[in-house]
């Protein structure tokens, strides 16, 4: 009928036109802030790697499917939104040649009739439905109202969720109410295949209306929906896959991103740098990359329930962190879009003082509680089935905090002075950095200006390694094995300074740059290729970071090295060690950089050992709380994150906690200690780097 | 106000300090320079009283050409501008000869208060505030940790070892504080960027008036005779308890006569 054909297009063309306008405004507000022309620039060079991750990620669901249940129902959801797409083909080929033929007996050409198509469509659907049926059940189960601020969608905008859930439901069953109809009418392309649809139809009357007002109906939700996508956080099934397209590879970790103003990296020597432009002060400083970070947010919360700020009762949830922005962001994007333009008409409010409104203090968006609570480890980041950069958004915050505001906790600024007056976190002077070597009964090469010609790694001890005393253990058992191990290595003693790690994990880019071109400079000019770190931090740095300025070497962390000797056959691990032993993965080594397998094989290689792994291990492994600076910091809100983490580890009834890093090692033994001292933990426990496992069953006890 | 604040660099605590064979001066070559961590905090109440009442923040320091450091570190911090009185006549003053030499380069500049930390890492006389008012003949307000300016009249709270007293004067006045008056800020970039652009006047002991006579290390009242490095900690006697360890640790302890 001509009417149904006029209803369907009409609403067609004033929903279409509604959304589109909301898009346009979208994309709109998303440019106002500074370029990202770097994320442009590696999605063009990387075109073929960025396609595999659109499958894999978006299509195959594999960041969503880590989470078994809420992972296939969403997969099922979402392919049920591709494939429905030859639902709605077929729904307006049906009203159109209803129109013009009086019988809606439309069939998508060539495989429009093809039984595979039809199951395929009343499959999905059905599916959908289960998904949904999934979807209701996780939201009550994990409820805030429940759970409070244990559930993952505390925060969350519920009824906004639930609203959509609805409208998918309405789609659904509408979508069985007209095609059940068009089987009864006869004007169902299928005759087989269609399991629910045919069935269906021989229940139902054969009415034409029935048929017609079911069309317009299944049209009309999924119009409706529309307009909600555009206008809520389901906004995601259009941006996700941008957000997926542009965000870092292999994922929004390891590496900071060089600091940037006006989409150009920043020269500290450039006399016409403007210092108030340096990361980001207010919401307009946002990338189109923020944008769509704030875009793509679907409010799941995977990444609050990782977060180990926010599950020691800290009030950062880096979800909440992406919401605030975002809120903000839509509450003042007329006057933010306005002010791009030149124009104003905005005369009765206080424009300024919205649009100035700080984006971190005390009246800010974000409180500084939430910036300074982060510790960089990445879990949210992990976890984030969009690609949201978490991290950066913090990074970016904190650089204009420190930078420009110089407001940060006052703690941190006793350790940014030692790391201009003496190159190392605790003040210590640089001579005391060859200070271990005394301590070893072997020689260990000093490099003098340049590289012994024998030696094929520099060792690089690292701060901690050099000069604290749990650290310098697993120094001189690394350098032990390496000289049983046959493998010729020199260390830089004095010469050696801080990679700048802490002070950029701080937002202090500025003595970041200075710390690392004086490392880059030391090295290449002693000629350094090869480079082993114990501390997975300098490790990230050097590996990682150290490229954005120049510095071309091949890093690996001590347990690649130490698991590749003993694979060789070069280190022999012999004496049994008969503990129950439970290893604790550093952020900086396991989500940062993918290592979570070597120190697990050192391990499995020495006779005796029993490893038994915590609840939260490998990408999902709790950090110690040191990460992003936060070693140097107080920990004053909330429960301690090392408290935590040893109150998981002793659930393993552990003799012995290994770890990789020399900072994990402080955080774990304090609170093994605090521990101990309240009785909890056995007085033997003990924390140890795994190359001190290592050492001590290739030694034969004397 | 015109707030003029004293800084100085000094050896960083954390490294081996040593003085020179030769004229057993201390070595300023051979080790890192930093502020005095004091002045960070005669730094800091100077920039607060300025963010309160208005007026100018000037730096002045005496020292060689490294110190210049130190210049730019305060100015990062939000100081105005600098003096630097720096002249080789000055090299090995003791505290009488630089506190005439700084009272001379203050007059030159003028001020209404002068505020410095109350002693420095390296010497520790502790002096100088003192011989400073002395000079100028101004009132002397010593180990403040409090400071509040109204008008022309000053008020602080000088810690003492029972409390602390309150004391008050007329300005102009010398100040000294101590480290539990405030926190300093760390410099921003912003700080940083600016204070390379900011002014630093350079006095040798002719622009300051300073009598050359009564500065420098031959017209010091005080000498350095000789220096040795302090001696290596010796081992300690470690008694064994074998029945009668209390009667050898009184045995040793009367030996030392502790006892």
């Amino acid at each position: 009928m001509l009417w149904v054909a006029i209803i369907g297009l009409v609403m067609t063309v004033v929903a279409v036109a509604v959304a589109g306008r909301r898009a346009l405004f979208l994309f709109k507000l998303a440019t106002v802030g500074p370029p990202a022309p770097e994320r442009i620039q590696y999605a063009k060079d990387n075109a073929g790697a960025e396609i595999k991750t659109q499958l894999v990620e978006v299509l195959g669901q594999k960041k969503l499917l880590k989470w078994t249940p809420s992972g296939v129902a969403h997969f099922f959801v979402m392919w049920a939104f591709f494939i429905l797409l030859t639902v709605y083909i077929e729904a307006y080929g049906a009203i159109i040649q209803g129109a013009i033929t009086g019988r809606p007996n439309f069939h998508i050409p060539l495989i429009g009739q093809w039984p595979v198509l039809g199951f395929l469509q009343d499959f999905i659907a059905v599916a959908c439905l289960l998904g949904l049926v999934a979807f209701a059940v996780i939201r009550l189960r994990e409820s805030p109202a429940k759970l409070g601020r244990g559930s993952r969608f505390s925060g969350s905008h519920l009824g906004g969720a639930w609203l959509v859930l609805f409208m998918i439901f309405n789609i659904i069953w509408t979508l069985f109410l007209a095609r059940g109809a068009a089987a009864a009418n006869g004007n169902l392309p299928y005759s087989s295949g269609a399991f629910v649809s045919i069935p269906l139809g021989q229940v139902l009357p054969a009415s034409g209306l029935l048929e017609e007002i079911a069309l317009l109906l299944h049209i009309g939700f999924m119009l409706v929906f529309l307009i909600i996508v555009v206008n809520s956080k389901h906004l995601h099934i259009f941006t996700a896959p941008l957000n997926v397209l542009f965000s870092r590879r292999p994922d929004g970790m390891g590496a900071v991103p060089e600091m940037r103003v006006d989409g150009k990296p920043v020269d500290f020597e450039d006399e016409d740098l403007d210092p108030e432009r340096l990361g980001r002060g207010k919401i307009g400083d946002t990338t189109w990359k923020g944008f769509l970070d704030f875009y793509s947010c679907t409010e799941c919360g995977r990444c609050q329930s990782q977060c180990p700020a926010w599950n020691t009762d800290k009030p950062l949830s880096p979800k909440m962190l992406i919401l605030d922005q975002r809120d903000h962001a839509f509450a003042v994007a007329p006057y933010l879009m306005a002010a791009a333009n030149g124009g104003n008409g905005h005369e009765d409010t206080d424009v300024l003082a919205l649009l100035n409104k700080p984006l971190v203090g005390e009246e800010g968006v974000i409180h500084p509680d939430v910036l300074w609570s982060c510790t960089n480890c990445g879990a949210c980041v992990e976890q984030c089935p969009v690609d949201i950069e978490h991290i950066d958004h913090i990074i970016d915050m904190r650089r204009y905090q420190v930078m420009v505001e110089s407001s940060f906790p006052s703690e941190a600024g006793v350790m940014v002075k030692n790391l201009e007056n003496k190159g190392n976190p605790w003040g210590m002077s640089e001579m005391k950095r060859a200070d271990w070597i005394a301590e070893l009964d072997f020689e260990v090469e000093l490099v003098e200006e340049k590289m012994p010609e024998d030696a094929e790694y520099l060792f690089w001890v690292g701060c901690a390694g050099a000069l604290e005393d749990r650290a310098k253990k697993t120094t001189k058992a690394v350098a032990e094995l390496l000289h049983i191990a046959g493998v010729k290595f020199a260390v830089l003693g004095p010469m050696e300074a801080c990679t700048g790690d802490p002070a950029r994990r701080l937002g202090m880019e500025y003595l970041f740059n200075m710390l690392a071109q004086q490392n880059i400079e030391t090295l290449n000019e002693a000629g350094v290729k090869k480079i082993v770190a114990t501390c997975p931090h300098c490790f990230n740095t050097l590996a990682n970071e150290y490229p954005q300025l120049g510095g071309m070497f091949e890093v690996v962390h001590h347990t690649q090295l130490l698991a590749k000797l003993v694979d060789e056959g070069k280190l022999t691990p012999i004496t049994p060690i008969e503990e129950k032993i439970t290893y604790h993965d550093p952020c900086f080594l396991g989500r940062h950089n993918k290592v979570y397998s070597q120190p697990r094989d050192i391990m499995s290689k020495v006779p005796g050992v029993q490893t038994q792994e915590m609840h939260r291990h490998k990408d999902r492994g709790f950090c110690c709380g040191a990460g992003g600076a936060r070693m140097w910091m107080e920990e004053r809100i909330g429960k301690r994150i090392n408290t935590e983490r040893v109150d998981e580890a002793l659930t393993t009834d552990p003799d012995t906690v290994s770890t990789a890093c020399p900072f994990c090692m402080v955080m774990l033994g304090d609170a093994i200690n605090e521990k101990k001292n309240s009785g909890e933990a056995k007085e033997s426990l003990e924390v140890v780097d795994v190359a001190q496992l290592l050492i001590k069953s290739v030694k034969t006890p004397v | 106000m015109n707030i003029v604040v004293c800084v100085k660099q000094v050896p960083d605590t954390a490294t081996e300090r040593k003085l020179r064979s030769d004229d057993k001066t201390l070595d300023r070559d051979a080790v890192d320079g930093v502020v005095n961590e004091l002045d960070e905090y005669a730094v800091e109440e100077a920039l607060k009283l300025k963010e309160a009442h208005g007026g100018e923040v000037t730096v002045l320091t005496m020292g060689p050409g490294k110190a210049t450091e130190t210049i730019r570190k305060a100015l990062a911090m939000g100081a105005d501008k600098a003096v630097h009185l720096i002249d080789d006549a000055l090299h090995g003053s003791d505290a009488l000869g630089t506190s005439y030499a700084m009272a001379q380069a203050l007059k030159k500049i003028g001020f209404d208060l002068v505020i410095l930390g109350s002693e420095s890492t390296d010497a520790r006389t502790g002096v100088l505030p003192a011989m400073l008012a002395e000079r100028l003949g101004t009132p002397q307000l010593t180990l403040a940790n409090k400071v509040e300016v109204d008008g022309s009249s000053i008020k602080i709270q000088r810690i003492t070892d029972y409390g602390f007293d309150r004391v008050e004067a007329s300005l102009p006045a010398v100040v000294s504080v101590v480290e539990k008056i405030n926190e300093p800020r760390y410099p921003s970039f912003k700080g940083i960027m600016a204070a390379k652009k900011k002014p630093v006047e350079t006095l040798g002991v002719a622009d300051a008036e300073i009598d050359a006579a009564q500065v420098g290390l031959d017209s010091s009242w005080s000498q350095v005779v000789d220096f040795a490095p302090a001696p290596p900690r010796a081992a300690g006697t470690i008694v064994k308890d074998e029945g009668d360890g209390g009667a050898k640790a009184a045995e040793f302890l009367a030996s030392k006569k502790f006892i």
